[in-house]
């Protein structure tokens, strides 16, 4: 292969760059032309509807399915040390606090992404190729409005609800596991939860889980809504969503834990 | 009427439409033809203001439609309808309930008025009993039909077809024209036309638009057309392959 030369590095680089502005300069915009829809709200109900069920309903099996591992998951990690430091009664505390902060909102942000994020850019990028968004403005129907609204509120609605589920059965699954494995009662397990688990800690990882839920829904309607170029072109913005999606969840929750911190 | 003036449209380097001016008179339907990829479905979403030309201005009853917003383009869309070339039905949506759609976004009318509409439209593109289906469950010709009868339900003033009778078999295909020269006898409906069959337009259209790479080669009446000697009007025309 013949080494690139310096300029042709650079300009490379600068295209690189200049895509990617692009790109989040097109999710300011659409994230600020939603907003600016809730003011006064504008949506259509039934879309609301559909999407809100969809998104729910779609999501719940694996989210429980994810919490429940995640739960036990941290049980297991944190069952050595318990046993060695003879300190039952922080397992709840342990495993719970992880989860509630940390662990919960991000595999359930990561699940969600791959699962709404990505059908939903699937879905707005197959409507954009075969011109059905441009059949609802030929309409005079702002698709902003009548698409992204509806979307915008399942999803973060959705993420913020399914968190609070999530959270709860990946206790379920820490005081299951602490059981099995190391003999804890879920008594104990619970009051340790009760006791050292503040609401504070709970509150934090629940916003963490609505910043994400805004995220997933600005990338995927963002790269569904840019989609060009036929199947191919569903293909590849899916893959671009569902890699921004999970990016940005953890720039955003470096940030969150630095400032919450 | 409809008023394009020195519409440019690029793609890359690429001119797809270049410098393209057409004057549509009120109450005329004009078959616009060309080969494919000349720029007419191009031209057609920059009329609609669906796609922004790179300059140019259109008028669309003395209202220009370059550069204005979704918003402020919405009274002018309430008069426009369009059948796209490649169906755009929403998906989501049962067949009824597409070509239905139109009426109920404009309102002041009862599902069952909505209903009974669809129903009528449904037996004149000879498509009963689909109500319930999907697009997908539909084949291409039975999408057009579709497609046909959501852009013409709310009876709009102006109307786009994009190759309506793409995919029909020649009886149905009949059937549309027929529904088109209908629709232009009655009056007050100004439109385009785009399509391959030039056979079937013949007859339904005031004048003719020949497009050739981003260019109006020929505009003229049918007797004009055919009075061409241009080589390339009349090979179009009468559909004779290049020697
Ligand atoms: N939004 C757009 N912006 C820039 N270029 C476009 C756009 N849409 C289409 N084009 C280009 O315009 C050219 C003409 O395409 P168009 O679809 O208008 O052809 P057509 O005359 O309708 O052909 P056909 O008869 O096959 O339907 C193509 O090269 C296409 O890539
Ligand atoms: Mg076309």
């Amino acid at each position: 292969m013949q080494a690139l030369s310096p300029f042709k590095l650079l300009s490379r680089f600068g295209a690189a760059f200049m895509e990617v502005a692009l790109d989040v300069g097109g999710m300011a915009v659409l994230l600020y032309k939603v907003i600016r829809c809730f003011f006064p709200p504008k949506l259509d109900g039934m879309e609301t509807w559909r999407n809100l069920y969809k998104v729910g309903v779609k999501s719940a099996p694996i989210v429980v399915v994810t919490a429940l591992l995640t739960g036990a998951i941290m049980v297991i990690q944190s069952g050595a040390l318990v046993a060695q430091f003879d300190a039952f009664g922080l397992l709840g505390w342990g495993a719970g606090f992880a989860t509630l902060r940390e662990v919960g909102p991000i595999m359930i942000g990561l699940m969600f992404s791959g699962r709404v994020g990505a059908n939903n850019t699937a879905e707005l990028g197959t409507m954009k190729v075969t011109d059905q968004i441009d059949a609802l403005r030929a309409l005079a129907i702002d698709p902003i409005t009548y698409l992204l609204v509806p979307r915008f509120i399942a999803i973060v609605l959705m993420m913020f609800l399914l968190t609070i589920v999530g959270d709860l059965t990946a206790l379920v699954g820490g005081a299951y596991t602490g059981q099995v494995l190391l003999g804890v009662s879920p008594s104990l397990f619970a009051s340790s939860v009760i006791e050292y688990i503040k609401l504070e800690d709970l509150f934090n990882g629940l916003f963490k889980a609505f910043t994400f839920g805004v995220a997933i829904a600005v990338v995927s309607s963002h790269y569904g809504m840019t989609t060009s170029g036929g199947a191919v072109g569903v293909g590849r913005s899916v893959n671009n969503s569902v890699v921004a999606s999970a990016v940005l969840i953890f720039v955003l929750d470096y940030f969150i834990t630095s400032i919450l911190h | 009427m409809i008023r394009i003036s020195e519409v440019y449209k690029y793609r890359g380097h690429e001119c797809v439409i270049n410098g393209v001016n057409l004057v549509i008179p009120q109450g005329t339907q004009v078959g616009l033809i060309g080969p494919g990829g000349a720029g007419k479905s191009l031209l057609m979403k920059i009329c609609a203001g669906l796609v922004r030309p790179d300059s140019g201005s259109v008028l669309i009853d003395g209202t220009e439609v370059v550069g204005i917003g979704d918003v402020e383009m919405t009274s002018v869309r309430s008069k426009i309808g369009m059948l796209f070339q490649n169906y755009a039905l929403f998906d989501f949506m049962t067949v009824e309930e597409n070509i239905g759609f139109p009426l109920r976004q404009l309102g002041g009318r009862t599902e069952e008025e909505i209903r009974d509409e669809v129903n009528r439209l449904l037996l004149a593109v000879d498509l009963p009993n689909t109500q319930k289906l999907f697009p997908n469950e539909l084949s291409g010709g039975m999408k057009k039909r579709v497609t046909f009868a959501r852009a013409v339900i709310a009876n709009p003033p102006i109307l786009f077809y994009d190759d309506p009778t793409a995919g029909l078999d020649p009886v149905t295909s009949g059937k549309i024209f027929a529904l088109l020269e209908e629709r232009r006898e009655r009056g007050g409906t100004t439109s385009i036309v785009v399509s391959h069959d030039i056979l079937g337009m013949r007859d339904i259209c005031d004048s003719f638009v020949l497009m050739d790479h981003g260019r109006i080669v020929f505009s003229g009446t049918r007797e004009e057309i055919e009075a061409s000697t241009r080589p390339f009007v009349g090979q179009f025309w009468r559909g004779e392959a290049d020697d």
